[in-house]
């Protein structure tokens, strides 16, 4: 069920560590990183070094990381600067503020890290061996392969929205269209939903999620 | 909406997790009974249509930003309450995950505001109002629509709790922020509400028979539905109610200074919530977090009087027979 998916992984010097081991060392620097406090601060300096050397060993490139940064941080900036903003008498306030950024930016991109050397499928075994409810599982994997599908037909409603129109009327009049237009990718996915039962059904399906290759996946 | 790592403690984000780790080990169990072999493929698209709906966004009118469905009431409305919780989590998980959008250790704190407080509340309240208008197939859209603003504006409010709770010890106060969050998240209740309110009536308008009405063979019982639906009103109450109140001693107060009636303070001794405010150990910068809680308890408090009267009036509602609800 998971070998088929249609995303391919370049094989890199983190895929090394198995990946119960990625989820985990991600966690702990995250972890980590909240409870250091802001007086220890070369701490929270090294720590940021090795995430960005995982993030260069991963491949990453620095313009993609730029263009993940830009729209994470003016958020980041807002909400931790309202604090001391709204008590500017405070000094405590801005030294928290300080350390909150330094945490939210290491925690980000250490998820960065993990979203580029786990893929789904690993992280599925990974979950499974994590004692995760294997309905849990079946949902998710489930729901991994139909995102794309539902994304391309998201894709097709919208070029037929453009195709007649759309933006060039009233504010109102765009506002229906795009409550239509999920409405009837509901419809449709309601619908698909029905005939994959059948189809499962089918197949032997009788509510209870098998995984095959999760005991080749346990060796590794 | 969603929360990064690194915002909330991690004392609080293993609390919230472990409250939605049994919130969704519940969820699991109720729907395996409730759609049996139907449960994978149809909670997994569902989930897949929140997520794909959330990649629509909707004009501001005015505003270069634009809002999107958060879908947690949507979800509930389609398939109940058991199943919207999930697909919320999924949704939530795959986001985290798969696009690094929203923490992985806040997972929980995420899954509680949005998955279980938005769905489950959310679906309380819709089942509540629904019933009150009398289960006419049109009641959904009303029901729905004020069910959705309700569950944003409760998620703002937990999420100022759980925040007021991680920074507990510090000596700053968050009143501000609150307020901001509070109106902020106001807003985006209306949008979703909107947002849900049209996505639901295009649906009714073509296929009526996908929203069952929530009648007797309704997932959640009576009870459970009011302690649900007042949580979530009570928090919401209390977002709003709570940065409210100032520093400043209230007019009745005022007034008993001034006059220096302090005879009169033994009477206000006895009530339970002094001066709005539990007493919780001093000097630990409880002050604004007291507030919050005395809010939410006294609003559960004046929910539970209300429902204790209800019970004993026994109002003259109309009595809907509620039909087969519309299996598929």
């Amino acid at each position: 069920m998971a070998d088929n998916s249609p995303v391919v992984t370049p094989i890199g010097p983190c895929d090394a560590i198995p990946g119960t081991a990625r989820l985990a060392l991600t966690l702990l620097v995250i972890v980590v990183s909240s409870l250091i406090p802001l007086e220890h601060w070369p701490a929270h300096g090294l720590l940021l070094v090795v995430v960005f050397a995982g993030l260069s060993l991963a491949g990453v490139t620095l313009g993609y990381l730029a263009r993940r940064l830009m729209l994470f941080l003016p958020m980041l900036l807002v909400f931790g600067l309202s604090v001391p903003i709204t008590q500017l008498h405070r000094e405590s306030a801005w030294g928290w503020m300080v350390s909150l950024w330094l945490r939210c930016t290491i925690s980000f991109l250490a998820g960065l890290w993990l979203i580029h050397v786990l893929p789904f499928p690993e992280l599925l075994a990974t979950l499974l061996r994590w004692r995760c409810p294997p309905l849990l599982v079946a949902m998710l994997a489930f729901m991994y392969r139909y995102i794309f599908i539902l994304w391309d037909e998201l894709a097709r409603l919208r070029q037929a929205r453009e195709a007649r129109n759309f933006g060039s009327g009233s504010w109102k009049r765009d506002w229906v269209t795009n409550a239509q237009m999920i409405g009837l990718l509901l419809l449709r996915a309601m619908e698909r939903a029905e005939r994959t039962h059948q189809a499962m059904l089918a197949r032997g399906w009788d509510g209870s999620p098998k995984f095959l290759g999760t005991e080749a996946r346990k060796g590794e | 909406m969603h929360i990064r790592d690194g915002i909330l403690s991690p004392e609080v984000c293993v609390v919230t997790g472990l409250i939605s780790l049994a919130a969704v080990g519940y969820s699991l169990r109720k729907l395996r009974l409730d759609l049996e072999d139907r449960a994978v493929p149809l909670t997994g698209m569902l989930a897949s249509v929140v997520f794909a709906g959330q990649m629509v966004n909707f004009p501001l009118i005015g505003l270069p930003v634009s809002g999107h469905l958060l879908g947690g009431v949507l979800a509930a409305v389609m398939l109940g309450p058991w199943a919207a919780c999930l697909a919320i989590t999924l949704v939530l998980v795959v986001q985290a995950v798969l696009f690094n959008d929203g923490g992985l250790l806040s997972l929980g704190a995420n899954i509680l505001n949005m998955g279980v407080v938005g769905a489950w509340g959310g679906y309380a309240i819709y089942t509540i109002i629904r019933k009150w208008l009398g289960n006419g197939t049109m009641t959904a859209i009303p029901a729905a629509v004020i069910a959705a603003w309700f569950s944003v504006l409760a998620a703002a409010a937990l999420f100022c709790f759980e925040f007021g709770c991680s920074t507990g010890s510090q000596e700053f106060h968050l009143r501000g922020i609150f307020t901001l969050m509070v109106l902020y998240h106001a807003l985006i209740g209306v949008g979703e509400a909107l947002i849900t309110g049209s996505v639901l009536s295009f649906v009714l308008s073509r296929r009526p028979d996908l929203i069952s009405i929530p009648g007797a063979a309704s997932p959640i019982t009576n009870v459970s539905q009011f302690v649900m639906a007042g949580v979530v009103g009570g928090l919401a109450i209390a977002a709003i109610l709570a940065p409210l109140k100032s520093d400043h001693p209230d007019g009745l107060d005022q007034v008993v200074q001034q006059t220096g009636m302090e005879a009169r303070q033994i009477e206000r001794d006895g009530l339970v919530f002094q001066g709005y405010e539990l007493p919780l150990p001093r000097g630990f910068g409880w002050s604004t977090l007291a507030t919050s809680l005395a809010g939410i308890l006294g609003t559960l408090v004046v929910f539970g009087i209300a429902m204790g009267l209800g019970k004993g009036a026994r109002w003259n509602l109309p009595v809907i027979e509620s039909g087969e609800p519309h299996g598929r």
